[in-house]
């Protein structure tokens, strides 16, 4: 059991806790972070959908919501920090579709809300919304159902991986100097005149300020301190990835309010979700997914899309948001300290946390400045951060080249992805420790076959990189062992 | 030998593979290369150390390595050469190759003739979209009898089998052998989707309980599978509810169905039949890309090994000839037609010119049924299952019978006795 | 009182599921529901000698290749499968192994021996 001082502590490796520890890191100033899970990014973070910067439907919000102010001023902040951490991000744009003549009025309302707001809430470098008549939307997506006569245009959304970007931000974070701790529970605090000391399951720290960005345990977290009283409303959603095959069939993101969305990913896939409308999870921290809203999902899906089916799904999961009290609003997030105890900063945000994290982190700055913290410039700070090598989007000569200089990267491992070994080497030596860590930094067992091939010679990969017996590889973290025997123990334990 | 010179690349090296390139060099082609992702040649064959392979080939029975190895010694010795550890990542319509390895780097080539024989792959928990938890300890029967029987690992001690292929029952066999406990075997259908000697010797030997017409409904565990809920389905496959019943376990084995592996052939932009979910071939097994023939279950998945290997010579010969004769051959133009409960035929067309030997499958389960080819050929078949494939050979000879204006052949399965 | 055993035949698809009736001295009397006569072989056979080829795994001593396929080099009744598998999870053999090589003889005397059926190079 070790023991740490720290002057913050960040609480949550999702997408807030690395955003915000990456923010600090410009700074000098002590700050650590943990999280419990194996890697960052595996909590709401990695349920949320890949659509990184709102537009139009966030212009449904009402404008003295905090979390519509950090959701705008994130906007134009994206682009940029990909730009920094070196990750893709792609603009599709959205295309809010309209059924009948009713629905002609909603397009006018919001091309006027946004010009009312643009250069208020919402930065001038944000491009306009506009309204696409029948034909022009038939020309764009040729494959979506007849039925729609328009829909908005809002050319800034853009998609990435939300997981992607929660690492690269940690291991940005990082190298400028935050400690960050792994597999690390918070199990206790208690709170001094200056100082808190925090129980975590591999020690105590000690520190002055805690952010508190524990997503879906910000509750849980909060009661530890005294601090506030979170009623937590999950609520649940449904997304599945589809088959790269597919991937061609749409290129903007289409949604509708009554129907579901259905957008093209990062990597090329296409991917649909209904929008988590205000079904109340079974119980809390359940992220299971289930048949009803599965198939209702689907439905909704092939409403939009008809050549949607169900044999093309590779995968799926719940994607889901912690509401924080709806008598205050349901989009309501919180990012401020807490009226009970002092520097104890929550940091929960509301849907849609990714595209507001970037602004919030800003945010948290100002608030640790305005409760006593001194930051003083990190002369050090790098903000770039160098890019996962991607073997399958090289060049015949860029290919031949990095196999001459490591000839890991001739040997393929995954064969749907085409996914190297160098580069899973690569992703391990940057942190990946699971088999999902791995996955979700360059991507084996992210294809069609979902690592049936790949899966024992990653097990094997990171075995040996690591140092361990195979029988400790996890998929992530914890109990999750992928083999839990070795060949012929199981008779050896018989009489 | 230089990559430009090669008369036939084979890409895939399990037993449709191997089965091509020496009967490519056998026919007569002199530069005969063989690619294959893994370190050795046999594909899955290695792993499936149960017997049963070669009763209809060697007219023994083998094992799976013991099958591998008797083609693996004739590749070596008919001259083929390998190209190990290189994984194929482009194919286009003009018959390039690009491929990688840790040896040359990015390779590109031109053959004369190409054989695709990728094999097949699993399908995964995602095509099933079962809902429940994301746990460890979710795989493919397939990805299981790799870790059992090639890497060392039993995954798990107590063990649920989704689908009733034949991996899957032969999975059951090998983890009860290797101590652990199988639960079920649960299959959605109400009967059995492998063989029938296999439901014997691998599930009724060992008493293990088959749940005809259930499904898993859901999957329960945080890091591993702690349970799955079974139901009963109705006859439109969707679970009865009030029929559910949780069954603990450490392990869910998912065998159910295989998918010809086809990337390679969409790029080279070869046309796929949607049932089969492998490329349309005539008679020599010849795709509609000139010069590239396909053979064992990149095409369609076969029930036996030995279908696999013929089929593959087939290939393999064909793919020589067009690499000697330098010119295009004219793809067979008469289409074979399923009709009554067929499900596919393979080839889906043909030349009436050369013999042909046709391989299907059917819908249903039958008993005393007549094959019908056309008018030219009729079969009497005690039974038939969707799970046994249906060989019929069309003798040149008998090809001789089609009135010459033939563009199409239907092939019926029709109950004996009754219309 | 005779006695009825039942067996599902596995000469074809067909898979038929064969009675077979056995009086009290242990006489087989008769075959019904079998629709050839290759069932009434197949099934005297499962009831009077039932036996199946063992095939499985030993450890090996190579890291490159932790186990050796391995197989009876003829059929051994099945209700000695099991117990056989307790036999081979003690076994360690040691490169080269060819296939064919006899890892273990006589397994528990039913006569058959386990021999490789894949190769183990050192």
């Amino acid at each position: 059991m070790s023991r740490i001082e720290t002057e913050v502590l960040i609480v949550g490796g999702g997408i807030a806790g690395t955003a915000i520890a990456r923010e600090l890191s410009r700074y000098k100033v002590d700050a650590t972070l943990v999280e419990k899970g194996a890697d960052f990014g595996q909590g709401i973070t990695k349920c949320s959908s890949t659509i990184m910067c709102q537009g139009s439907n966030t212009l449904e919000f009402r404008s003295e919501y905090h979390n519509s102010r950090l959701v705008w001023a994130g906007m134009p902040l994206m682009a940029p920090l990909c730009q920094e951490l070196n990750i893709p991000l792609k603009k599709i744009g959205s295309l809010e579709l309209i059924k009948n003549q009713a629905g002609m009025r909603r397009p006018e309302k919001m091309i006027r809300r946004f010009n009312e707001y643009r250069g208020k809430y919402i930065s001038p470098d944000v491009e306009p919304l506009q309204f696409i008549d029948r034909e022009t939307l038939r020309s764009w997506e040729p494959n979506l159902d007849r039925r729609y006569i328009g829909a908005l245009y809002d050319p800034n959304i853009a998609v990435n991986d939300p997981v992607r970007l929660t690492i690269a931000l940690a291991e940005n974070a990082g190298q400028n100097g935050v400690n960050l701790l792994l597999e690390t529970e918070v199990l206790g605090i208690s709170a001094g005149i200056d100082t808190f000391e925090v129980q975590t399951s591999k020690g105590s720290i000690k520190c002055r300020y805690i952010i508190n960005a524990a997503g879906e345990y910000i509750g849980n977290l909060a009661q530890m301190a005294n601090a506030d009283d979170f009623a937590l409303y999950p609520v649940k959603s449904y997304q599945a990835v589809l088959d790269k095959k597919m991937g061609g069939l749409i290129s903007h993101m289409v949604f509708s309010s009554e129907d579901g969305m259905v957008s093209p990913t990062i990597h090329g896939n296409l991917f649909f979700g209904i929008s988590p409308g205000t079904q109340r999870l079974g119980k809390a921290h359940d992220h299971s997914t289930d048949k009803k809203l599965a198939d209702t999902a689907l439905r909704r899906a092939q409403e939009l899309v008809p050549d949607v089916s169900s044999k093309d799904i590779i995968n799926s999961f719940v994607g889901f948001i912690v509401f924080r009290n709806f008598e205050i609003g349901w989009h309501e997030c919180t990012v401020g300290v807490s009226r009970w105890v002092p520097r104890f900063i929550n940091a929960s945000i509301g849907f849609p946390g990714i595209c507001a994290a970037p602004a919030v982190a800003r945010e948290m700055v100002e608030i640790l400045t305005r409760h006593g913290l001194r930051l003083e410039e990190n002369p050090e700070f790098n903000p770039y951060q160098k890019a996962m090598p991607d073997f399958s989007e090289l060049s015949d000569e860029e290919k031949k080249r990095l196999i001459a200089e490591d000839p890991r990267y001739g040997h393929v491992v995954c064969r749907c992805e085409t996914v190297t070994e160098g580069e899973i080497v690569e992703a391990i030596k940057r942190g990946a420790k699971t088999l999902d860590g791995v996955k979700f930094r360059c991507r084996p067992g992210m294809g069609r076959c979902q690592g049936g091939f790949c899966g024992p010679r990653v097990t094997k990969i990171l075995a040996r990189e690591l140092g361990i017996p195979e029988t400790e590889v996890t998929k992530k973290g914890g109990e999750s062992q992928n083999l839990m025997y070795k060949s012929k123990e199981l008779l050896e334990a018989q009489p | 030998m230089k990559l430009q010179d090669v008369d036939v690349a084979v890409i895939g090296a399990g037993p449709a593979g191997m089965a091509a390139a020496i009967k490519a060099r056998e026919a007569g082609a002199e530069r005969v290369v063989i690619m294959e992702r893994a370190e050795e040649l046999g594909g899955l064959l290695h792993q499936c150390v149960h017997n049963g392979f070669g009763l209809l080939y060697f007219n023994q029975d083998l094992t799976g390595p013991e099958y591998g190895h008797r083609f693996i010694e004739k590749v070596m010795d008919t001259g083929v050469k390998p190209l190990l550890e290189t994984m194929v990542v482009r194919l286009t319509e003009d018959r390039q190759i690009g491929a990688v390895n840790a040896r040359e780097g990015y390779i590109t080539f031109k053959p004369k003739s190409i054989v695709l024989a990728m094999g097949c792959r699993e399908r995964s928990r995602g095509a099933l979209d079962i809902p429940g938890t994301r746990p460890a300890g979710v795989l493919t029967a397939g990805t299981a009898q790799r870790y059992v029987n090639v890497e060392g690992f039993v995954p798990g001690k107590k063990i649920v089998i989704l689908g009733s292929g034949d991996i899957g029952m032969i999975m059951a066999r090998r983890l009860t052998l290797e101590g652990a406990q199988v639960e079920a075997v649960v299959e959605m259908l109400p009967y059995i989707g492998g063989l029938i000697r296999n439901e014997v010797q691998c599930l009724h030997d060992f008493e293990i309980p088959l749940f005809l017409e259930h499904t898993v409904t859901r999957i329960h565990g945080e890091d591993r599978v702690r349970a799955v809920t079974i139901a009963r389905v109705d006859g439109r496959r969707n679970p009865v509810a009030g029929t559910e019943k949780t069954i603990a376990c450490d392990t869910l084995l998912l065998s159910v169905g295989l998918i010809p592996e086809n990337e390679l052939s969409v790029m080279a932009g070869i046309q796929l039949d949607p049932v089969t979910g492998g490329a349309l071939v005539d008679e020599m097994r010849q795709t509609t890309v000139s010069g590239v023939f396909a053979g064992g279950n990149v095409l369609h998945v076969h029930d036996l090994v030995d279908n696999v290997s013929w089929e593959s010579e087939l290939a393999g010969e064909s793919a020589a000839r067009f690499a000697l004769e330098g010119k295009p051959q004219k793809r067979g133009e008469i289409s074979i037609k399923a009709g009554t409960n067929i499900r596919y035929i393979v080839p889906q067309t043909i030349s009436g010119q050369r013999d042909a030997t046709l391989y299907m499958r059917v819908t249903e389960p039958e008993e005393m049924v007549r094959i019908k080819v056309g008018d030219i050929l009729t079969k009497g078949v005690r039974a038939v299952k969707p799970s046994e494939m249906l060989k019929i050979e069309l003798p040149a000879e008998t090809l001789k019978k089609l009135k010459e204006e033939t563009k199409e052949i239907v092939v019926d399965c029709e109950k004996r006795g009754g219309k | 009182m005779a006695q009825e055993n039942t067996f599902i035949c596995i000469g074809c698809p067909l898979g038929c599921e064969v009675t077979l009736t056995i009086n009290k001295k242990g006489d087989v009397v008769g075959f019904a529901n079998n629709k050839c006569k290759e069932g009434e072989k197949y099934v005297l056979e499962e009831y009077r000698n039932p036996v199946r080829t063992l095939t499985a795994t030993v450890l090996t001593q190579s890291s490159s290749q932790p186990l050796l396929a391995v197989r009876t080099n003829k059929p051994i009744l099945k209700t000695m499968l099991v117990q056989s598998m307790t036999v081979l999870a003690r076994a360690r053999v040691k490169a080269p192994v060819k296939m064919g090589d006899v890892i273990v003889a006589n397994l528990l005397d039913t006569g058959a021996d386990v021999v490789a059926s894949s190769n183990l190079s050192s």
